[in-house]
This record gives C-alpha cells, structure tokens and sequence, in this order.
C-alpha cells in the first residue's frame, strides 16, 4: 500500500474521532449553567436584545440542528466569537498560536537533546553511576508538578540571580525558563522509554548476527541497535504530545507566556466559553493530526507495519 | 488424594505467593519506604484537620506571609493563616481526590473493557468509539473542560479526573479479555453451562488485577499532578478550601516576597506523587513473576 | 589431517546471582580440515556455549575460566578484539538456529548479507548487492534478484535460513559453526538445509561444527561426533563407530532411544540433568548411569584415549586408584 493510501485510511478512521470530540465539547457547552446568551448581551441588556441574540446564536433551533449547524460551521474554520473580544476565536488563536508553538517545540528540542542520549548512555552502561543517577533524576521529574517546578524556577533565576526574565515573551531570553520547565515534564518518561528501549535492542539476537559477521561495533551500533531502538522511542514521543499540549496551558499561564494556553486559562477565568471551547477544540484537531503524523512515520521506519497495512489489517 | 489434603496444598501455595511477593517488594528499599510514606500520607488525610497547630481557616493580616519560624514552621500565607495546618487540614483533598478517581476510573474502566471485550461485536465498536474520543483530548485538556462544565467543587474534580483517566483502564482490561478468551478453559467453562457473569469474574477479572493494580498506583501520581494544577488553575475546590494546588495559586502573587507560601505546598505535591510512583515500580516488580522467581533461586 | 580447531581443557562459567554455573567444564577436543564434527547434547549440556565461545562472541556473566582455543595454530582467548573482529565472519563464521529473530527485521536480507562483505572488504554494503545475488543462487535462493530486496518477514522459514547460510559462506571461512540450525525447520527442509551444508563443505573445504539435540541427523551427515553431557565430553568418534559400537552409557542410552522402533518401546533416561551450579563429584552421569561403580561418584574418569576413540568413563580405563586430571 502506498504511503498515500495509508494517510488517506487514517484519516477516515480519524473521522469519526473528530465529531465525536466535537460532540463531547458541544454537550460539555450546554451543560454550563447559565445563559449564553445573556452573557454576550451583558448585564445590562433589554429582554429584547437578549431574544435577538438568541434568535442569532440558534439558540431556539431543536439539539442536532444546532449540533449540524456547529458541525458545519467548524468546517468553515468558524470557531465561534469570543465574548471579551469581541472577534472571532480563530483570529485570537493564530494571533497566539505562533508562540505556542515556539514554546512546545523548544521545549521537545530540548527534551530529545537531553533524554535520548541520557537514556543510551544509560543503557550501554547499565550498573554505573549515571545509569543510577538517571533513573532516579527521571523518578523525582515525573513526580514533580509542573507549575511548581516553574515558579522555583522564576525564583532562582529571575529573582534571587535575576539572570533570566520572569514572564512574558520580550526577548529570545524569555523563552529559556517556560522551555526547559516544560521539557522536564517530558524528559523523566522519555529517558526511561528510551533507556529500556535501548537495553533491549542490545540483547536482541540479531546483534548476535551482527557481531558474527565481524562488523565494527560502531556499525552494530546505530545500525542494528539504535535504529531497532528507535521504532518504541517515536512511539512514546507521539503519545507524548498530549502531555506537550497539556504542559503548554500550564506552563504558560505560570510564565506568562502569550501563547493560547494561557488564553485558554484567562478566557475561563473571564467566562468567555465561547473562546474557551474554540481553543480546546483546535488543540483536540491539531493533536488528532499529530496522531496521524506520527502512525504515518511509524509506518515508515517499520516495514513490518507496512507488510500489515498491505494486507488491509488494523495496527 | 483426600479433598481436604488437596485443598490444603492449595491454600499453602497460594499463601506461600503472597509471601514471595511481599518479600520481593521489600528487597526494593525504595518502594518498601514509600509504602510508610503513603501510610502516613493517609493518616494525615484521615486526622490532619484535628492535628493542626493552628485553625487552618482563621486568618489574621496582621501576621501575614510571615517566613518560617519556631511559631510558624511553614511560615504564614497571604492572609495570615499558618502553612502547616493548612497543608495538615488540606491532605484529604489532594489525596482524597485522587483515591477517589482513581476507584471511580478503575471501576468505569474495568466494567467497560469486560463489557467491550466479551460482548464483542457491537458494544465492543460503540465502546472503543467511545475511548478514542476520550484520548482525542490530552488528558489535562479534558480534565480542565469537564471541571468548567461541572462547576467547581470536590465532586466535579472526582468525575473530571475519573472520566479522563478511565480510557486506559478499559484498554488494559480489554487486551487481557481479548488474550484470555481465546484460552481453553474458557471454553470448557462455557461447556460446562457456566454463565458469561460468572466466567467474566471468576476467570478473567484475576487476570487483570496485577496489571491494574500497577497502573492505578501510577495513575495515583497523576491524579495527585493533575488534580493539584487544576486547583493551581483556580479550577478545583474553592477557596478558602486549603487544597495544595489552590495554596500555590493564590500564593504565587507574592513569590517574589514570600516563596514560602509556594515552597512547602510543593513539596508535599512532589513527597506524595513521588511516593505512589515508587509504590508503582515496587509492585510492578513483585508481581512480575520472572523477578519473583529469580529472587526465590537466590 | 591438517587440525585447524584445538580446544584444551576449557571451562567456561556464568557468574549469575544464584551461583557460578560451570556451562563448560573441561572440554577438549580437536577439528580437522574439511570435516563435519557433529556436536550432540540436551539442553544444558553446554553446546551453544561452546559455539560462541569458538567464535568469541561470550558476553558477560559469561566467562572463560581456563583452557586455550587454538585456531590454524593461534591462540583466540588472547587476542583483543580488533583481531577477533577481523577473524570473525572471514575465517570463523556462525550459523544460528532461529532464524526469524536472528535476522533484523528492519532491513533487507541482501543487505545484511551483504554486511559481512563491508566487514572485512571496506566501503558500504550497498556495493556488494551482486556478490550477494550470486551467494544467494549458491544456496539455492529462487528468484536471487528479487529476493535480495526482499525484507526477512517476507520469506518462509527455510528461505530465511538460507540467507544465513549464504552469510556464513560468503567470505570462504575455513571454519563455520552451525548451532542448531535446523531445528527450527520443518523435516523436510532440514533435509534440504543438511545436504546444502554438505555440498558447501565438499565445495569450499570449509569444516563445519554442526551442534545439535538430534543425534540421528548428526549419524547421517557428520563424520567424526562428539557426545556432551553437562558441560563435558562423553565421547568422541568416527560416526560409523559409535553407531555401531557405542562405548559411554550415555551414548548407549541415546541411541537406544532412537531405535525404538525395534523394541516396540520408547526408551527414555530415567533421570535429569544435574544442576550445573553444584555438580555432583565424579562423573557426571554417574546418577543415571545403570553400569556405575564405586570409584564412579568419587572422581571425574578424564578423557581416554582408545586409539581414534576417546571416552570419559571409568569402563575403559581411566585412573581408578590415583588422582585424575579434572
């Protein structure tokens, strides 16, 4: 199967994902107490204003029309208004999205450039010292809370040593303390996938084979080891961005870091559900996309799970 | 052989695991000294409003953000209330919340992914559905929106974190259904007249609870993360509830005078999440057959 | 007959926490140019140690304790690896018995035969692809072209094991250690597998050490067979003479249990494997053996020399009164 046809198949199985995330955010929004309607009016508004208002929001039209009508309207790239700003959701989102990004891919770059070979290492030399070190660092890492760890970080650096900023995204350097409290997030779960990856890849058979053939450790290496290691790695790398995403809210709003997780927070803080909703639901589509990145690449690197695919199985 | 000979040996190997068991978990040093920690975690959740020094809810401004001191071992927050009692009298809810969604979660989890993988056919299709929609949202994504929906409130924090962590339960209880259905005695069950109910429970429910057991102690650790940034996030349990997310939340204004009131909050967060982690890795190895075998040759 | 394998009194320990296991303990014995030496055992009588060990492939908690491998008249266990790495593949070559897993899935089976040319010749294996056509056609590959692209779960188990083969000849090694290979085959490509080692032998000159549980295979195809039992030799001979004339029990009892046929009745060993970690004093087999005596659990019988036969038990000879060299 060509790799064309793979991603046009796992976008169709993401499909019905999709609408049902769409569903759940749609009954999570009807669920809120109060009335829509009278919030975008405002406290001061005339009965009639509020009726108008409904009557525009097709808040009187029957549940699965006003779900259609959402369904569709997502699809125009309408995510709805913000009520605070007065514009529509999708142009406060790119307006931020820009940052978040940087943030998040920071924060991965820096994750990858110290867990992966943290984990290799610790592997190739299993009883030492730095192995020890390590499982116990990544054990105390994911034991540790986010928005915690950030705000020990502000103290230290932009308090005490004042070498770093606290908040805000002025300079390049701002962005140093929001990215490395986010990469601890993923560094603790990402080293030990990696570590025990790595080990196993080790004591693999076909590295028997390797060194049989009297290749140079070198080559067994990181062709018959590391790239055997790999296939789990990205694995993890993939499931990760969940908690990339997740992370991002989190560390943004400690750091105050424009990105649309800290708009997120502000916007359920000012009640603005509209903006809210908007924002959860582009993050629940962009990562469904990475998913579907991530099984693409998947497929690439393994040719077993191509063979599979040929054969129309699902993996 | 008499019966009772027979039921006796059976009694004696099955006792003679658990030993092995609890004797593999205690070679972990680490995971036997999280065992005390998440003990005394527990009695302070059980005891702590009584325990505290201070009425953790009686503030004075007059003493406020005060830094630790022999009065004072935490130090005061911003409105004057003592740290420790606060962090005394709000164990329960950090570590009360996340037992409680974490039960809550095993439970859906474990029901749904008997149900999908028996059943099979249709209610297997319309359960997964319903999972992958579930891990469509990252999971802190999903808590925050349910939190918002349900309205603040110790309840609302149960049923968010529940709902978002229950997915993998039901995809871990499915793929051992799914492994052990295709057994044989299985088949001999249903051959025997037995009923689905009965074949599901006693049969393939033991079969799933080392697995669940490991995951929900790590799943502890999170829930402990999680439900601590949502109160961070002014999401959780309102104020003056002394839960120790909320503490950081509202203490964070003043980090840049008083870090106290963000630093021992924290700690306990990291002393709690830690010692479910621990606990995790220790049990995972005890239940581990292959590591319990090699400990008894030794 | 030009010796190119001496092997003298090796043991080989593993260090596990549970105790010191003495996989290979005192073995010599020696292979010639252009022979089959059929090396027949049970599990854990420490044949597949033996086989890495030739090939200096041991890793810890393995060790070798003591003993020399003296291949065309040089000493291995002291050469570094540089030198080992250079030996291996080229004059000393393996053959493993799962195929499946001792392939890596991730690449292609021409390529990975291809390896062993980018080993010892320089430059990148892509290079030697046709070499590899060739070596395939060599071992019977139908379709060489088309195969050599193709990934190993894409082959049948026989065809697999064919790609290791072609990777164990393609330098012309004096040497091949085949450990198990056609265990995990079905019975008729074993065949197939076992003649194929045959003609390459005839072909090349290269002398193959074939290991196996199977003592039948080994009567059909070896030349000269060597018995283990327990991390020790039992016997060693001309494979017409020991099928007919078995000397150690062991053998005796293995190859009772392979006519069966005649007496209407499986015969099996009573008995198990003893724990290599704490062996019994003596010899080894004594506990199973029906024609023990005395002095049979007090000392080891060390190997005797009975012209071209040698035999490691107290019935032909051996130092019933004094010390014996263990």
């Amino acid at each position: 199967m060509s790799l064309a046809r793979y991603v046009a198949k796992r976008v169709a199985q993401a499909i019905p994902t999709l609408l049902g995330a769409m569903l759940v955010m749609f009954i999570l929004v009807r669920i809120l107490p109060g009335d829509p309607a009278r919030l975008i009016a405002g406290p001061e508004a005339l009965e009639q204003d509020v009726e108008r208002i409904r009557e525009q929001l097709g808040l009187n039209k029957p549940l699965y029309v006003q779900f259609i009508d959402y369904i569709s309207s997502i699809l125009r790239g309408d995510f709805g208004t913000s009520i605070k700003y007065r514009t529509p959701v999708t142009q406060e989102i790119m307006a931020r999205l820009p940052y978040t990004l940087a943030l998040a891919a920071a924060a991965e770059a820096i994750a990858v450039a110290v867990a992966i070979p943290l984990g290799i290492l610790s592997a190739l030399k299993p009883r030492s010292k730095l192995s020890y070190a390590v499982s116990v660092a990544s054990l105390v890492g994911a034991s540790t809370p986010v928005f915690w760890i950030g705000l020990i970080f502000i103290y230290i650096f932009a308090v005490s040593l004042r070498v770093l900023p606290s908040s805000g995204a002025e300079s390049p350097k701002h962005i140093v303390l929001p990215a490395i409290t986010l990469a601890l997030l993923l560094m603790g779960n990402l080293t030990r996938i990696t570590r025990a990856s790595v080990m196993e890849a080790l004591g693999s058979n076909h590295v028997l084979t390797a060194m049989s053939k009297g290749l140079v450790q070198g080559t067994i290496l990181m062709r018959h080891v590391l790239r055997n290691a790999m296939i789990p790695i990205v694995t993890i790398m993939g499931i990760q961005v969940g908690a990339l995403l997740g992370g991002a809210v989190i560390t943004e709003t400690v750091f105050a870091w424009p990105g649309i997780g800290s708009l997120l927070v502000d916007s359920l803080f000012y009640r603005d559900y509209p903006l809210a909703q908007g924002i959860i639901l582009f993050i629940v589509i962009v990562f469904i996309a990475i998913n579907i990145a991530i099984d693409v690449l998947y497929a690439y690197i393994d040719p077993r799970v191509r063979e599979i695919l040929w054969r129309g199985g699902r993996s | 052989m008499e019966r009772r000979e027979i039921l006796k040996r059976i009694y004696e190997a099955r006792k003679k695991r658990r030993q092995e068991m609890w004797e593999a978990l205690k070679a972990n040093r680490a995971a036997y000294a999280s065992l005390y920690i998440v003990a005394f975690l527990t009695f302070i959740a059980i005891f702590g409003p009584l325990i505290t020094p201070y009425n953790p809810y009686d503030f004075d401004l007059s003493r406020a953000r005060m830094p630790p001191s022999l009065a004072h071992i935490f130090g005061t927050d911003e409105l004057g209330r003592d740290i420790l009692s606060r962090i005394l009298a709000g164990a329960r809810y950090t570590i009360g919340i996340s037992i409680a969604s974490v039960v809550l979660g095993v439970l859906i989890g474990v029901i749904l992914g008997l149900l999908s993988g028996y059943l099979a056919g249709l209610w297997d299709t319309i359960i997964q559905r319903i999972v992958d929609v579930m891990l469509a949202f990252p999971t802190i994504l999903l808590a925050i929106a349910l939190v918002a929906s349900l309205g603040q409130g110790v309840a609302s924090l149960i049923i968010a974190i529940a709902i978002s962590t229950f997915p993998v339960y039901a995809r871990l209880v499915r793929g051992v259904v799914l492994q052990v259905i295709g057994e044989d005695y299985i088949a001999a069950a249903k051959l025997l007249g037995k009923s689905s109910a009965y074949i599901m429970f006693k049969h393939v429910l033991p079969n799933t609870i080392s697995a669940i057991v490991v995951q929900a102690t790590y799943y502890m650790g999170l829930s402990i993360l999680l439900a601590s940034a949502l109160g961070f996030l002014g999401l959780g349990v309102p104020p003056p509830t002394p839960e120790w997310g909320s503490m950081i939340g509202s203490g964070r204004t003043y980090l840049f005078s008083s870090p106290h009131i963000v630093v021992f909050p924290g700690l306990f967060i990291m002393m709690a999440a830690l010692s479910f982690n621990l606990l995790g890795d220790g049990l995972r190895d005890a239940l581990d057959p292959k590591a319990r075998a090699l400990l008894r040759r030794g | 007959m030009e010796k190119i394998l001496e092997i003298s009194n090796l043991r080989i320990y593993y260090y596990l926490p549970q105790g010191v296991v003495r996989a290979v303990d005192g073995v010599s014995f020696d292979v010639y140019k252009g022979e089959i030496l059929g090396i027949a055992g049970e599990s854990g009588s420490g044949k597949s140690t033996l086989a890495l060990a030739i090939s200096g492939l041991l890793r810890p908690p393995a060790k070798v304790v003591s003993g020399k491998i003296i291949f065309m008249g040089r000493d291995l266990l002291s050469m570094d690896s540089e030198e080992l790495r250079k030996i291996r593949g080229k004059e000393i070559s393996m053959i493993f018995q799962d195929p499946s897993t001792y392939l890596n899935p991730v690449y292609t089976s021409g390529f990975q035969v291809a390896e062993v040319f980018e080993a010892h010749r320089g430059g990148h294996a892509k290079k030697y692809l046709g070499e590899v056509v060739k070596l395939f056609r060599m071992v019977k590959i139908a379709d060489p072209e088309r195969r050599v692209e193709a990934y190993p779960h894409q082959m049948s188990g026989g065809m697999k094991q064919r790609v290791l083969i072609s990777m164990a000849i393609a330098e012309k090694p004096k040497l091949i250690v085949a450990d198990e290979p056609t265990s995990a085959l079905d019975v008729t490509i074993q065949a197939e597998i076992v003649d194929l080692l045959n003609e390459i032998r005839k072909e090349t000159g290269s002398s193959i050490i074939f290991i196996t549980h199977d003592l039948a295979l080994l009567l059909e195809i070896a030349d000269r067979i060597m018995i283990m039992y327990a991390g020790k030799v039992a016997e060693i001979g001309r494979a017409e003479e020991i099928a007919k004339d078995p000397l150690h029990p062991y053998t005796k009892a293995l190859l009772a249990s392979l006519r069966y046929e005649r007496k209407k009745r499986l015969q099996s060993i009573p008995g198990s494997i003893p724990s290599l970690i704490d062996p019994p004093p003596g010899c080894r087999f004594h506990p199973r053996c029906q024609y023990a005596m005395d002095v049979c659990s007090k000392r080891d019988p060390g190997l005797i020399n009975m012209g071209g036969r040698i035999v490691s038990c107290f019935l032909y000879g051996g130092d019933v009164e004094g010390d014996t060299k263990r």
